[in-house]
């Protein structure tokens, strides 16, 4: 559905994207995630054709990003928390202007998404909360049931309430979407993503499917007979190796059940326990982060 | 989807349309409240701020409408709809010219109809008008909101575009020196060719930028060209003399028609003696009175051959060059206005003096030296096209090719005021006199000649309207003038205006092998 290859932006002097890579499978959720500033929205404002790329291709419904027309657009919806709609133009006026650009438009949809979102048709868009916005654009994004849904920060300064809400209007209508999201906002990812990529500093740290994430990252605890310490040489796949008594506890980015016990007592003398606990999306991600700052540094 | 966009941005800036359209129509209103004399001084302060409004209004109305969608920025929801880029455009510039520039074109036929004129008449002034405006400020107001996000942007890059005009004038000061006429064009007919020549830069202008705007959204590229085109606009205003007349030469309505004309240095005049107590003309009282550059007038005796009747000669350009006896060009200049009227049967020959103003301090270094003299002619013949004539007092009246003319006395009861309006192009040169219908006499001819080439339509005006007035002056109140046609003649008298039409452009040279200005400085 989308292909992104050798991504990079340059603004200036400062490189916003470095040699991206990723692609999007049809029929997926697929969540870019990065603190602020990794370079998420440059990425989806290149696909969207709003930004051009420095270097690098993307490849979108199969089309160039640089050739998308009318024609591929119609297949798009496009939601972003930073997104400036006809701010004179009531909810039902919006809708009204919509309509005639998408063949495909469903009014019975609009129609449910403005009762579920609780869209006032008289209300001015400049007059609406930020929430009410995003739930805008989200109605205004759904109707004509395009291929592609593209959410860029859509959680960014929701209160829980509409969060639940906004969400509620996508799932209910995702179908056979295909959905690229990028968030700061990990909890709200976990659960929906199938896919996940992870930006840092303008780089891809990697990108899989979210059930190969969570199996291959743990938590591990090692309690050791004495004071702890980290081995001599540090397996790449440990990450924030920390010691405190005689506890060892590190990240491990490679786990399988299989001889993962009897790799941990090769490398450490002592072993009396080891401990592994599954890692939330929040969890895998600050750790690859801290990590690839601290490699940075 | 151009309608559809256009309806939106309608619902979007009815209000704001409408506060600008009834903004548009205040000049009009103004216009035709003052009628042809315009003596309601408080209108006619009015008038310029008036017109300053509108053209401001109508900016700002069009910066909104291609700001509901703008091009620079990544937030904007439309970047990212199924919006052909071209009906956007195309929308745009339909709000601009049905709506923005139609109010314009409805004001101005209403001012055309309240002042008398036909309907088509005044539709097809307001049309033409409109056209120069549309080109001129409109569509390049256009073209400059489409580089900008926002209101203030819009403005910061329009003072932007205004500031660099003018750097680009003060280093071409610098380049020349000072020396020379940075707008030779200016303040003669052909000063149409420069108001074209710029409407052509800014149609390319405006059409590059609106496309690299919104076809491939490149705000740095098109506000670069933005640049370009303000260089261009004032390399325009200096077109050089030469290839502007020679342009108009070959635009001649009747080429060759002034080829007996010939004009040649006749000492045998004498030398050019003022009316008595007169020292200075009031042009030069005036420049005197404002404190600039002193300068001495030197009047040459010209003899003048080949002007037909009923016709004008005049020198759109008088290019004169003194070269001194080491073969070095020692002054360079303009000289002043040249007329040669033929009012009715002409034995072809007429003589003139050319004034020429020369700085006091090149005067003075020049005047007892042997020059070389040498004039360059730009020359226009005119030949009368009608003549009408019009009740001195409470005169009014309309015709063909004149327009709507009035006449009145003036206050103090010593001139005969003449006024007319023509709904587009009217007459730019004309004869004015005071004739006694019963004894045919005349007063001294006034002419009324500041004429404009251009095409059928004209290329710059405040309204759609031309206007043009002459005083006639039938008693001195201080009495050392006479004149044959005096107060108590008025009532048998009519004003005569005849209009002259030019028929041919061409060039002549005067040279003088060896003159000294001082043998001929005024007396």
């Amino acid at each position: 559905m989308i292909r992104v290859e050798n991504l990079c932006k340059r603004f200036g002097h400062f490189d916003a994207l470095r040699g991206l890579s990723f692609s999007v499978p049809e029929g997926s959720a697929y969540a870019l995630i990065g603190a602020n500033g990794a370079g998420k929205t440059t990425t989806i404002k290149i696909l969207m054709d709003i930004l051009e790329a420095s270097q690098g291709s993307v490849t979108v419904l199969g089309i160039d990003s640089r050739k998308m027309s009318a024609a591929q657009l119609r297949q798009i919806g496009y939601v972003s928390e930073s997104q400036d709609m006809p701010a004179k133009l009531t909810v039902a006026q919006y809708f009204a202007y919509l309509r005639p650009f998408y063949p495909s438009w469903d009014r019975k949809l609009e129609a449910t998404l403005q009762r579920q979102l609780r869209l006032p048709s008289d209300r001015r868009l400049g007059d609406l909360s930020h929430g009410m916005r995003l739930k805008m654009a989200l109605a205004g994004a759904l109707p004509y049931r395009p291929k592609l849904l593209v959410l860029d920060e859509p959680f960014s300064g929701l209160d829980p309430l509409v969060r639940e809400e906004f969400m509620e209007g996508l799932l209910a209508q995702a179908g056979e979407l295909t959905i690229l999201v990028s968030s700061h906002e990990l909890g709200e990812i976990d659960g929906v993503a199938t896919h996940v990529a992870f930006l840092d500093e303008c780089k891809l740290l990697f990108e899989e499917s979210m059930g190969d994430v969570i199996a291959r990252f743990r938590e591990v605890r090692v309690t050791l007979e004495r004071e702890a310490s980290p081995p001599g040489q540090v397996p790449q796949n440990w990450l924030q190796v920390r010691a405190v008594g005689n506890v060892l506890s590190f990240v491990e980015t490679r786990f399988s059940e299989e001889a993962f016990g009897e790799r941990v007592k090769s490398l450490l003398a002592g072993v009396r326990t080891i401990d592994t606990r599954p890692m939330g999306l929040r969890s895998i991600f600050t750790a690859l982060a801290r990590s690839a700052r601290d490699g940075a540094a | 989807m151009v309608w559809h966009i256009f309806k939106k941005d309608w619902k979007l800036l009815w209000p704001f349309f409408l506060a600008v359209a009834a903004v548009q129509f205040i000049p009009a209103i103004i216009h035709v409240r003052l009628g042809l004399f315009g003596e309601n001084l408080m209108l006619v302060r009015l008038l310029p701020a008036a017109l300053a409004i509108a053209v401001f209004a109508t900016a700002f109305l069009v910066v909104s409408i291609v700001q509901q969608d703008a091009i620079p920025g990544v937030r904007q929801d439309w970047l990212a709809r199924p919006v052909r880029r071209r009906d956007l455009l195309l929308a745009k510039v339909l709000f601009v010219l049905v709506l923005v520039q139609g109010a314009n074109v409805a004001a101005d036929t209403f001012q055309g109809l309240a002042s008398g004129f036909s309907f088509v008449h005044s539709l097809s002034a307001a049309a033409a008008h409109n056209l120069f405006f549309a080109t001129s400020f409109t569509l390049p107001a256009l073209a400059l909101a489409s580089v900008t996000s926002n209101m203030m942007e819009a403005v910061i890059g329009g003072l932007t575009a205004f500031c660099g005009g003018i750097a680009v004038s003060i280093l071409a000061v610098v380049v020349h020196g000072g020396e020379q006429d940075l707008f030779p064009t200016n303040g003669t007919g052909e000063g149409w060719l420069v108001s074209f020549a710029i409407l052509l830069s800014l149609l390319f202008g405006v059409s590059a930028v609106l496309g690299i705007q919104y076809f491939w959204r490149k705000t740095f590229l098109a506000r670069s060209l933005v640049a370009v085109v303000v260089v261009l606009f004032m390399l325009c205003l200096q077109m050089p003399w030469k290839p502007a007349f020679a342009i108009e030469q070959r635009l001649s309505p009747n080429q060759g028609a002034g080829h007996s004309i010939s004009v040649a240095f006749d000492p045998t005049l004498g030398k050019f003696q003022r009316p008595s107590g007169m020292t200075m003309s009031d042009e030069e009282m005036w420049k005197h009175l404002r404190g600039e550059e002193a300068k001495t007038d030197v009047f040459l005796p010209l003899h003048v051959t080949g002007v037909p009747s009923d016709a004008v000669l005049k020198a759109d350009k008088s290019q004169i060059r003194l070269i001194g006896s080491d073969g070095k060009v020692a002054y360079r200049g303009n000289g002043e206005d040249l007329e040669v009227r033929e009012e009715g049967a002409s034995d072809g020959h007429a003589t003139i003096y050319q004034e020429t103003d020369i700085p006091d301090a090149v005067y003075r270094r020049l005047k007892n030296q042997s020059l070389r003299l040498e004039v360059n002619y730009s020359l226009t013949l005119f030949r009368l096209s009608s003549a009408h004539g019009i009740p001195a007092l409470g005169g009014d009246q309309r015709a063909s090719g004149l327009g709507w003319c009035a006449t009145q006395m003036n206050e103090s009861g010593t001139d005969i005021e003449l006024r007319c309006m023509q709904a587009g192009k009217g007459a730019t040169c004309a004869t004015v006199f005071l004739e006694n219908i019963s004894t045919g006499l005349r007063n001294p001819i006034r002419s009324a000649c500041n004429p404009d080439y251009a095409p059928p339509f004209e290329l710059s005006s405040e309204d759609a309207m031309s206007r043009f007035g002459v005083n006639l002056p039938f008693r001195d109140p201080a009495g050392l003038a006479q004149f044959p046609v005096d107060g108590p003649q008025l009532p048998r008298s009519q004003v005569v205006v005849r209009l002259y039409e030019p028929e041919d452009h061409f060039t002549r040279q005067l040279v003088i092998p060896a003159v000294t200005l001082q043998d001929w400085e005024s007396k």
